[in-house]
């Protein structure tokens, strides 16, 4: 071995969440320091353009905080250039001045809302609750049941997948924080986000490997076939929270 | 806007300087790669600040980019190499507790089985303290290839050399390190790089 290979061995390298939170922030500076003002027209409702976007628009309304400047996300430092802002009990959705979308998840609730909300954005959202009860697939006992996204035919290229990072305290609990590049992503496609329908205890066989939370961008806005959906919904009524 | 995700590098820099906003397709393409040398060479107290700069160091003078470079990261990592310059006080510091760190560190486990691996491990406090001793010049050269993974046009490129150059200094690094690192080292294949 060369002295290549043993340097190689020992550079010093961040873990992928750390990575990516450090270059978001640089993303931030960039783009306030070149003054940039991107626009998302390439994502803007490509299926759902038209009177349903409107409606959602109008339903979303009653949610709407609109804010001017930094600051608005409990817990979070300003940063420059911030447009919009959404705020509920449930989770904030925050639309930066570079075209960025956050959310801030603090509770699984309201997925409809949610959904709305990101529509009204721009977003071709597809937030969908799906159920945390054990159920039995073939031989296995699977909790939190849904697809295999990594197998999914309908997942648009892992290269895309990347325009949606998911930003998690240890062990998946919340609050939870989406980063969404709307510019990433192609024509027609849709990020599909999962809610679980509660937290419950899961039997000691149960499988829990699948990561039900993972942000998933899809290649169309159809949901796939193997995601169940829950039978008991989630409190959809969370009042906004005053700003 | 619409961004060509196949676009060239080339394209989109030269497109920028109408439409200042296609430059930060570059930044989304490039930036994960840039930051994680970054911070291999300086740590995660500068990594952030030092990538944000070097963006916007290249988006400043993007109108000098060569266009027959399709590909941009020699031209991004020569630019981030002069901005970690101005932070040579970190670099010695961080490659001195990289240093530390390797001398104080476990023994190698010899259940391991990734040759590599161990060799690293049995090389690298002499490995840091000889990389350490480089002047700073040769150092860039060195971390370039090793760290950057940039073949030597690339990081002729990047060092605004030529590739002949690039080749007979690295050689002469090498030499160097061997002659630091003792006659007993392990490290006498030359079947790697490029």
């Amino acid at each position: 071995m060369s002295e290549i290979n043993a340097l190689r061995e020992m550079r010093p390298a961040p873990s992928p969440a750390e990575l990516e939170a450090m270059r978001m922030a640089a993303r931030e500076r960039f783009v306030a320091g070149t003054g940039s003002k991107r626009t998302r027209q390439r994502w803007r409702l490509p299926v759902l353009a038209g009177g349903l976007t409107a409606a959602a628009a109008a339903t979303a309304a009653t949610a709407l905080v609109l804010t001017s400047g930094p600051g608005a996300v409990p817990g979070q430092h300003g940063t420059a250039g911030h447009t919009q802002t959404v705020v509920t009990a449930a989770w904030t959705v925050r639309e930066d001045a570079d075209g960025t979308v956050t959310i801030y998840l603090q509770q699984y609730a309201n997925p409809a809302g949610l959904q709305r909300t990101l529509q009204a954005d721009g977003i071709n959202a597809i937030v969908r609750q799906i159920p945390s009860e054990p159920v039995t697939l073939g031989n296995q006992t699977v909790a939190w049941p849904t697809c295999n996204y990594t197998a999914l035919t309908d997942a648009a290229p892992q290269a895309v997948q990347q325009a949606v990072w998911m930003h998690a305290s240890a062990g998946q609990t919340l609050p939870v924080r989406f980063i969404i590049h709307p510019d990433a992503m192609p024509r027609g496609s849709a990020l599909f986000l999962a809610f679980l329908a509660g937290m419950r205890r899961m039997p000691k066989n149960a499988n829990t490997g699948v990561i039900a939370l993972k942000p998933f961008v899809l290649k169309n806005d159809t949901v796939p076939a193997c995601v169940p959906r829950a039978k008991k919904p989630l409190p959809t009524a969370l009042p906004a929270t005053k700003r | 806007m619409v961004i060509d995700t196949q676009a060239s590098d080339a394209d989109l820099i030269v497109r920028s300087l109408a439409e200042p906003d296609l430059f930060t397709a570059v930044f989304d393409r490039h930036s994960a790669e840039i930051l994680r040398y970054v911070y291999a060479r300086l740590g995660p107290e500068l990594a952030e600040d030092v990538t944000a700069e070097t963006f916007l160091a290249a988006f400043r003078c993007r109108g000098r980019y060569d266009g027959a470079w399709s590909d941009a990261r020699p031209w991004l990592y020569g630019i981030a190499v002069r901005q970690i310059r101005r932070h040579r006080r970190v670099e010695a510091r961080r490659l001195r507790l990289l240093w530390s760190a390797l001398a104080d560190g476990p023994a190698p486990d010899h259940s391991d089985r990734v040759a590599e691996r161990v060799t690293a491990q049995r090389l690298g406090p002499r490995l840091a303290a000889a990389v350490a001793a480089l002047p700073p010049q040769d150092r860039e050269l060195l971390l370039l290839f090793a760290w950057a993974g940039l073949s030597y046009a690339e990081a002729a490129t990047a060092l605004g050399t030529t590739t002949s150059a690039v080749k007979a200094r690295l050689h002469r690094i090498r030499v160097r390190m061997r002659q630091e690192l003792g006659d007993s080292n392990p490290m006498n294949e030359e079947n790697d790089d490029e």
